[in-house]
């Protein structure tokens, strides 16, 4: 047990403690902890994007909360919106954040319906494949909406 | 410091000893509140173009009554809490301050805190 000094709070998989959880050997159990994993946290890539876009939405949220909340506080109008939207900063921050937020929301909800349900790869697949489709119409939606203040 | 044993982390932390867990659901919970909104938001601005200016005007009008300003109260908190504990979250993968999160939880809560009051004097001016 002398190898059990690294770490002793958390047996090693290849141990003698981690073996006896191991009904197929310490390798097997491993490989299915790595795919258990994999499958829970939804992909590396998804993770580094909602990183990213967490870190847009600060920005971008904070831009519009400031402007809607306390710069153009009980002004919001149609009017105003479209005043606000004549900024070119403020085009980038609308279409920044619906771009971002609708990742961001999408994947979130993706990940607690992971946590329950889809456990197969296909239905995961088919369930990420499905929130791109909703979340690229929405972006499409909200663009068409927007279209006419920003073109103003 | 150093980080304590796993097995004796918690000792003497009584009630505050599943504050990660709270953190954790209120994220959750916060997460999902702000992703329905969206969708409702983007339901609601799009009426400006669906339906006219008149329509979105009118609109705006109903979310100036207090109980609407009381609830876009709650949903700023809902952003502000989801915000700053996803800052901690952010700090934890890069591995700043992981033995010390419950420190950083509670400093991004002050930081949320600090922000919410700022909104909350802004909608209380606004209703008086």
């Amino acid at each position: 047990m002398t190898e059990q000094t690294i770490g002793a709070s958390a047996p090693r998989a290849d141990s003698p403690a981690g073996a006896l959880r191991t009904p197929s050997g310490a390798g097997a159990w491993q490989r299915a902890s790595k795919q258990a994993i994999d499958a829970a946290r939804g992909g590396v890539w998804p993770w580094l994007f909602q990183r990213i876009t967490a870190v847009i939405l600060i920005w971008g949220l904070g831009s519009h909360l400031i402007a809607t909340h306390i710069y153009a506080l009980g002004e919001l109008s149609y009017g105003n919106i479209g005043h606000r939207l004549a900024a070119a900063y403020f085009v980038a921050v609308d279409i920044s954040l619906l771009a971002a937020a609708l990742y961001h929301a999408l994947n979130g909800v993706r990940m607690v319906v992971l946590d329950y349900w889809f456990k197969s790869a296909a239905s995961r697949r088919s369930l990420a494949i499905g929130l791109w489709v909703l979340g690229g119409a929405f972006f499409v939606y909200g663009m068409w909406a927007l279209w006419p203040w920003i073109t103003k | 410091m150093a980080a304590k044993d796993r097995t004796t982390a918690n000792v003497g932390a009584g009630n505050w000893k599943g504050l990660g867990m709270w953190a954790w659901l209120l994220f959750r919970v916060a997460g999902l509140v702000v992703a329905a909104y969206l969708f409702v938001h983007i339901a609601i601005i799009s009426t400006g173009r669906v339906s006219g200016e008149t329509t979105l005007n009118n609109i705006f009008k109903t979310f100036d009554k207090p109980l609407f300003v009381l609830l876009d109260v709650l949903l700023v908190w809902a952003v502000l809490y989801h915000a700053l504990n996803g800052v901690r979250v952010l700090l934890m993968d890069l591995g700043v301050g992981i033995h010390r999160h419950k420190a950083v939880f509670i400093g991004a809560m002050v930081v949320a805190v600090v922000f919410l009051g700022f909104f909350a004097v802004k909608a209380i001016e606004f209703l008086t």
